[in-house]
């Protein structure tokens, strides 16, 4: 009977610690170290978070193949998805809602005592050839360059597949092919117009004053005011920031890889973005925002009364070598002094 | 005008010149992108593989070799006969 007891013990004790092994199982499958079925998975995640590549094995001879996943490119599509829409909305429109809060509050600057009749030389030909060289290509640049981050979403339900395809493809070769033209225009602008764009004493005056903006105030200047100068420097800064990329994009994986082409190219977006805004206020102050600024680049020649408001170094320079104002085609009239 | 008209004609000169010069430079990208060993040549046939190219020495394929796929190069064959496309 003892025996017999001894066996049922014996058995039940066996049951027990089966069941409390089977029920035991799952809760020991997820301890660490155990065999888990997503192994292979957690590894995955884990070379993605540590790694900027994934590379496979390959035996052709392009190795750019043998990447398999390249994490950060996730990254830099969010960037040009989501971000650069942000940025280049808040940026470009900013500047856009800030001037017209500038115009409907300050108005245009006229030229006070209005049009003198009288004329001076302020741009020759060549200036204004590479100036609208420039200006040109840097319009194609701007729209074309826009539609790659935009155009998705504000062309396309407008115009529809088909033709914002077309569209499309017109606007990526007219955008690799303008950015020639505008760098050659660049370097143009920059061997003319170097001598005059080094900041003085003047330049910060011209700052303190407010440039002239704000009151009618108008702070002495030379050819080119602070504001101008600034300018020059930024759009020499830029054209480099944007060209140097540029390079990158045009020639792709000459002299980089694709992370180095991601992050070119959010390069390139950033910087052309300021660049757009920044020219569509030089835009605004050369034709809306004063009175007489567009003749300088149309025909070259300004009011003699605009020169001496808003340059008025210049004017004694050019008066101090013999350079007279120029009267009206067709009036006699004796040179200003 | 004159000198915005000018800039225009530059720009669309240059433009086209880049066009062209980057033209001569770079590959299409079909051909940049790709490997001779991953590209298929579109000229390569079956027959071309049964066949003894005109004027070549490579010899052409017995049925059996085919049969048993048995594409060893004979010895006195050139290496280019059974170079893969």
């Amino acid at each position: 009977m003892t025996i017999i007891c001894a066996h049922i013990r014996l058995a039940v004790t066996a049951i027990a610690l089966l069941m409390l092994a089977v029920a035991a199982a799952p809760v020991a499958a997820q301890q660490p170290g155990s065999v888990d079925p997503n192994a292979a998975a957690v590894k995955e995640q884990q070379l993605l978070q540590d790694h900027y590549f994934i590379r496979g094995l390959g035996t052709i001879p392009d190795t750019k193949s043998y990447v398999v996943e390249q994490p950060l490119g996730r990254v830099w599509r969010v960037v040009h998805e989501v971000w650069l829409h942000w940025i280049g909305s808040l940026v470009i429109l900013g500047v856009v809602a800030l001037l017209a809060i500038f115009y409907f509050t300050r108005g245009p600057i006229l030229i006070e005592g209005g049009r003198s009749g009288r004329t001076m030389l302020r741009f020759t030909s060549i200036e204004r050839f590479s100036h609208w060289m420039v200006a040109v290509s840097f319009v194609i640049l701007g729209i074309t360059g826009l539609n790659i981050t935009f155009g998705k979403e504000l062309l396309l339900p407008l115009i529809g597949p088909e033709a914002f395809s077309l569209w499309a493809i017109a606007a990526k070769y007219a955008h690799d092919y303008s950015s020639l033209p505008f760098v050659i225009g660049v370097v143009m602008l920059f061997l003319l117009w170097v001598r005059k764009n080094m900041l003085t004493a003047v330049d910060i005056e011209w700052f303190k004053e407010g440039g002239g903006m704000i009151g009618h105030s108008h702070p002495p200047a030379e050819k080119f005011n602070g504001g101008q100068k600034v300018l020059f420097w930024l759009v020499v800064l830029g054209t480099i920031g944007v060209a140097a990329t540029g390079l990158f994009l045009l020639f792709p994986f000459y002299w980089t890889d694709i992370m180095g082409m991601q992050l070119a190219q959010v390069i390139h977006a950033l910087v052309a973005i300021v660049f757009v805004a920044l020219i569509i206020a030089h835009i605004y102050i050369g034709t809306l925002g004063m009175e007489g600024g567009f003749d300088a680049m149309s025909n070259g020649e300004v009011d003699l009364n605009w020169a001496k408001q808003h340059h008025s170094l210049w004017v004694e320079q050019e008066l101090g070598q013999g350079r007279n104002a120029a009267p009206p085609a067709g009036a006699t009239t004796t040179p200003a002094t | 005008m004159r000198a915005f008209l000018l800039a225009c004609l530059a720009v669309l000169v240059i433009g086209a010149a880049g066009y062209c010069a980057l033209d001569a430079l770079q590959q299409p990208s079909g051909e940049a992108f790709a490997t001779d060993s991953a590209r298929i040549d579109p000229s390569w046939s079956w027959r071309t593989g049964l066949a003894a190219p005109s004027g070549s020495q490579c010899q052409p394929r017995k049925i059996w070799q085919w049969f048993f796929v048995d594409f060893r190069r004979p010895a006195d064959e050139l290496p280019v006969c059974s170079d893969s496309q």
